[in-house]
């Protein structure tokens, strides 16, 4: 048999990985930090997904369940790479469970970590128990307990977005846009309306990136099915009356203050590098981008390359990355690391 | 020192009292100037289907605010208060007395639909338009124009007899409007009428002001439409929440709360 492709991470993209390489018949060995696979959309109980609409647990729990099943692919949950050294064609590398894995390339699918709200403290979250992140919105609506407001458990009337939070922001240096935010909470005010058709949502945002065809399906029919309405206002402060939360700032439209009453807050926030990505950057010994996200190697020539040849890199590990986009470069990256394997053979 | 975003200080905020004294300080005068709060501390959420319930509002809640009706608008080129990106973006969120602010100009609308052509998501500026004029007439921010109550005296005679009798619509817009029909012009037209108009028709304009003329066979249409009138006022009132707001005031007009307007 082949030397197995060592694929780090079992999210979207590393799943999609070792099924991609099980399918052409070749092995692989999935490590994941966590004991179990799937990821974020699974460890952080996502709801429906974007855009397919289908819930996290059917469509990453079936990605979960194919590469469970498939003899290919020896998945170790609970471990980590602690050494990584070798050519391509050549790595070897030791697990922290004892392992010792004799590898032909790497694919790094380390994905990404969600922006701590605490970072933001003028926006109340962990000061005021009704400021909630999108994570622990998803959360409310995929455990079918609803969404409710965790100081008393009341059903909201007003509801409150904040878009950008820890992204786009110099301030706490997180330049970058993380994506899908913006989609993410159009979907999520439609269904606090489905749930909750008394509770008025409002989104607060610098600009609205619904980009490509999520424009029709969430920001056009947010407003026109659903009547969500943007505000375009970056929020000063979240302060509390002792009744409500008050959200302050300035309508930048109407170039006046606003200091509205809210029943819950949400934050939705955005994707930071993986935290451990320092440590995985000496691990596996390539560079970072100035972001603190794994840089690739080139654009175009060789995709998916990580700066060290035979080291490939897939979805959000190198950037803020949707669902979708994760699985594909996981497929791109799989079949990055069979060319570097069997070059000869394609040329044959 | 300069005051910055001077542009932003509205006079209706600037409050000066002419006789003030504080600890002992005359402050009165100019010395007195204070700047109220523009902060807005709260959305009337029903602001938006209320006009949405409006013929010509229903697509009002599409808007993204790209400013394409406000650049093509013909009374903006000559009135640049007159913005209808701005009164839809107030709609939709619901600030209603910013609204109010502009409930003088809002009715300079001359109904080109320029802005019905520009824009990309089909809100038809125009309509929203005419629905908040029509929003702003029901709810009693604005007198009817006089134009509006010829439009009434008018269609309250065709409903009621099937066709007008000119002398009758004039007599009855004046009254409504509570001009005089003794006005100097009015008297040498009907000098005029009388020395120019053949007889035959100036019998039949006598005869019909003595008797008012009918349709016949009238009276099945005239229910049919006093009752689809009927319908779509009752719609719009409900919609508007009228009726609350009439029986709301009522119960501040009662004993307990005479005389002040208890109102915040």
């Amino acid at each position: 048999m082949n030397k197995p492709i060592l694929i780090v991470g079992g999210g979207p993209a590393g799943l999609a990985a070792a099924h991609a390489l099980a399918r052409v018949g070749q092995n692989s060995v999935l490590v994941e930090k966590q004991d179990r696979l799937g990821g974020a959309p699974i460890l952080s109980g996502y709801a429906k997904l974007v855009p397919s609409g289908e819930w996290a647990r059917d469509a990453i729990g079936g990605m979960v369940d194919r590469v469970r099943n498939d003899p290919l692919v020896d998945v170790q949950t609970g471990a980590q790479v602690e050494s990584f050294a070798g050519q391509p064609g050549a790595f070897s590398a030791r697990l922290s469970n004892g392992t010792s894995v004799d590898a032909a390339a790497a694919i790094l699918c380390t994905g990404f970590t969600h922006f701590d709200s605490v970072n933001k403290p003028e926006w109340g979250f962990g000061t005021f128990p009704d400021v909630v992140t999108t994570t622990q919105v998803e959360q409310m609506i995929s455990s079918g307990k609803g969404v409710r407001c965790p100081s008393d458990g009341r059903k909201p009337k007003r509801v409150a977005i904040l878009l950008c939070v820890g992204s786009r922001d110099r301030q706490i240096g997180r330049e970058w846009c993380s994506k899908i935010c913006c989609t993410v909470s159009a979907n999520m005010a439609m269904e606090i309306r489905e749930e909750l058709p008394d509770c008025h949502v409002y989104i607060y945002y610098m600009d609205i990136r619904t980009y490509g065809l999520y424009e029709t399906k969430y920001y056009w029919r947010s407003q026109e099915e659903f009547k969500v309405k943007y505000i375009k206002a970056r929020i000063a402060e979240v302060t509390s009356n002792g009744e409500q939360l008050v959200v302050k700032g300035e309508d930048t439209l109407v170039k006046r203050p606003i200091t509205i009453p809210f029943d819950m807050v949400v934050h939705a926030i955005g994707m930071d590098p993986n935290v451990d990505n320092k440590s995985i950057a000496s691990t596996f010994g390539i560079d970072l981008e100035r972001h603190g996200y794994v840089a690739r190697g080139n654009a175009y020539g060789n995709t998916a390359e990580a700066s060290r040849a035979g080291v490939f890199v897939a979805g959000a590990a190198c950037g803020p990355e949707t669902i979708d986009d994760s699985i594909a470069q996981g497929h791109a990256a799989a079949l990055a690391a069979l060319g570097l394997l069997q070059p000869a053979r394609a040329r044959a | 020192m300069p005051i910055h975003e001077q542009s932003l200080i509205r006079p209706e905020n600037l409050t000066t009292h002419d006789q003030l004294v504080v600890d002992g300080v005359d402050v009165s005068g100019h010395w007195s100037t204070f700047i109220q709060t523009r902060v807005v501390s709260d959305y009337n959420e029903a602001m938006q289907d209320e006009i949405a319930a409006l013929p010509g509002g229903e697509n009002v809640h599409r808007c993204w605010q790209c400013g394409s009706c406000t650049n093509s608008c013909t009374v903006n080129a000559i009135n640049p208060e007159f913005n209808p990106r701005h009164w839809i973006y107030l709609v939709r969120i619901g600030m209603e007395s910013e609204i109010l602010r502009d409930k003088d100009i809002i009715w300079q609308c001359v109904s080109c639909n320029k802005c019905t052509y520009a824009c990309p998501r089909d809100v038809v500026p125009e309509g929203v338009m005419k629905a908040l004029s029509h929003w702003l007439e029901l709810k009693g921010h604005v007198k009817p124009s006089p134009s509006m109550v010829f439009d009434e005296v008018f269609s309250e005679q065709v409903f009621q007899h099937g066709k007008i009798e000119e002398g009758r619509v004039m007599q009855r817009f004046f009254k409504r409007t509570g001009q005089s029909l003794n006005q100097p012009w009015l008297i040498e037209m009907i000098k005029r009428m009388l020395r120019h108009l053949p007889v035959g028709m100036l019998t039949k304009l006598g005869l019909a002001t003595l008797v008012a003329p009918r349709t016949s066979g009238w009276s099945g249409a005239r229910a049919a439409i006093e009752e689809y009138v009927h319908e779509q006022e009752h719609k719009r009132r409900r919609a508007l929440g009228l009726d609350a707001l009439i029986e709301a005031a009522k119960r501040d007009a009662g004993p307990a709360t005479a005389g002040e307007g208890a109102r915040s």
